[in-house]
């Protein structure tokens, strides 16, 4: 039986890591705080999929992007997704060529279609993890690109089926609303999870465990369950978290 | 120990590959030199791409003939990766019927995708380990390992097949005397992996 995942998000910015709440940032460390004090290399060992996001708004330099994240997956031995910023085909494929099983890609689905079929020609649509940030305000989705600042003319229903038509993968579903709240995912999403025929990754909001459980029993497109918060699931917290993922779903990868 | 031998045809993302060799204390060096390649204890044939392209390259390169000395008459052990370990069957069926190096007696056909089988084949997935192995020494049954792929190996042999099951079973990896091959990646298979790229290289 093909397994979810358990994925953890690193965001990056202009050489720091951060933690987010609602999109606003706070630097936490650089890649050697991430390595050393936080102790990801065995952090890594407890999730399924790693994803880096380059979250810089200003004077974003994708060659320092690659320098920081080169420090931490070494010793990463899962798949990694990375993303943020891709503007171009040629900005993919440089991650591609240094380090990226895949890429994630936020407001080019909307902008720049075009670049996404061609990654998708040369990588695979498999390779491709489409992102999209949405805020509920009393029961309507609004969809965003740009880190959140620019608002889409379309709901989250049609941009869910908008962006399944293309040769995507999987999409990460955000809610900027819930990001890094700890108070649980948006579940009023499911609906609109299950309309559509791509896996799902559940984003924004994951405080415990039982976050991710209920998740990923809300609906069999939900493929995957993701946190990018930093401290809530520090120390032994991500590895209780998977095993009992495993313990009460019975559908996680068995690892040594 | 000699450094354990990458072999380059152009078409493997080997950065994570050598990652995984690294923390377990391997070297390796990424080459199509003839004369390193004869030399090597362990060959490590990656891949990621087309089937069609992967022969391709090998051929111009030479690394068919070299290979099969290697391999054949040698006898060097021999691991392929994903596309790899495709490669090291007699055949597979993608964009038109291509010859493979046929070291190994399988063959490779598309997934059939269906309602319910979403292809490419992503993810993890667990693998029932054959009797008698050398590849999943201290790997329990049915351990995760991560696959990515279209196309699939189908196989007559039944020694030392692991096999997943993905809409059917197939060949989720090989090992027949010094040639082995792994459908899945191990390098982001967590230890699972790493274990056995370790078995892997202790392979005489």
């Amino acid at each position: 039986m093909k397994k979810k995942r358990l994925i953890f998000t690193l965001l990056h910015n202009n050489g720091g890591y951060m933690l987010s709440r609602n999109f606003r940032l706070q630097r936490v460390g650089d890649a050697n705080w991430i390595n050393k004090n936080y102790n990801f290399g065995k952090i890594a060992f407890s999730i399924d999929e790693l994803v880096l996001l380059d979250v810089t708004r200003e004077n974003r330099d994708q060659e320092k992007f690659i320098e920081s994240y080169k420090k931490i997956i070494p010793n990463v031995f899962v798949p990694i997704a990375i993303g943020g910023g891709i503007r171009s085909y040629e900005d993919a494929r440089n991650l591609f060529l240094n380090g990226a099983d895949k890429v994630v890609i936020n407001t080019l689905l909307y902008k720049k279609p075009e670049v996404i079929n061609a990654i998708s020609e040369e990588y695979g649509a498999q390779s491709i993890v489409a992102s999209i940030d949405y805020v509920e305000e009393d029961g309507v989705f609004h969809c965003y690109v740009e880190n959140g600042t620019e608002e889409l003319p379309m709901h989250l229903e049609d941009y869910l089926h908008y962006v399944a038509q293309m040769p995507v993968g999987e999409i990460y579903l955000n809610s900027i609303k819930k990001d890094g709240t700890g108070f649980g995912y948006n579940m009023n999403t499911i609906p609109f999870v299950d309309s559509i025929d791509l896996p799902i990754i559940m984003a924004g909001g994951a405080g415990n465990e039982s976050h991710f459980i209920e998740a990923i029993q809300a609906s069999d497109n939900i493929d995957a369950v993701a946190t990018a918060n930093l401290f809530n699931f520090i120390g032994n917290a991500l590895p209780n978290s998977r095993k009992a993922l495993m313990e009460q779903t019975g559908k996680f990868a068995k690892f040594k | 120990m000699k450094p354990l031998v990458i072999v380059d045809y152009g078409m493997g993302n080997i950065y994570s590959v050598q990652s995984a060799l690294r923390y377990i204390g391997i070297e390796s060096v990424y080459t199509n030199d003839s004369s390193i390649i004869l030399e090597a204890d362990h060959i490590l044939l990656p891949g990621v791409g087309s089937f069609h392209v992967a022969m391709d390259n090998i051929r111009r390169l030479n690394l068919d003939k070299i290979l099969s000395e290697a391999v054949m008459t040698k006898r060097i052990p021999i691991m392929g990766i994903c596309l790899g370990m495709q490669l090291l069957g007699k055949s597979s069926t993608e964009n038109g019927f291509t010859e493979g190096l046929g070291f190994f007696d399988g063959k490779c056909e598309k997934f059939e995708s269906s309602v319910d089988l979403r292809v490419p084949h992503v993810g993890f997935n667990d693998v029932t380990i054959p009797a008698n192995t050398r590849l999943y020494n201290d790997i329990e049954d049915h351990s995760d390992f991560y696959f990515v792929h279209s196309y699939r190996m189908v196989t007559e042999v039944t020694d030392g097949i692991a096999y997943c099951d993905y809409g059917g079973r197939f060949v989720a990896s090989f090992e027949k005397d010094n040639v082995m091959g792994t459908q899945f990646h191990p390098e982001k298979s967590q230890r699972n992996g790493l274990t056995l790229l370790q078995n892997f290289a202790n392979t005489k």
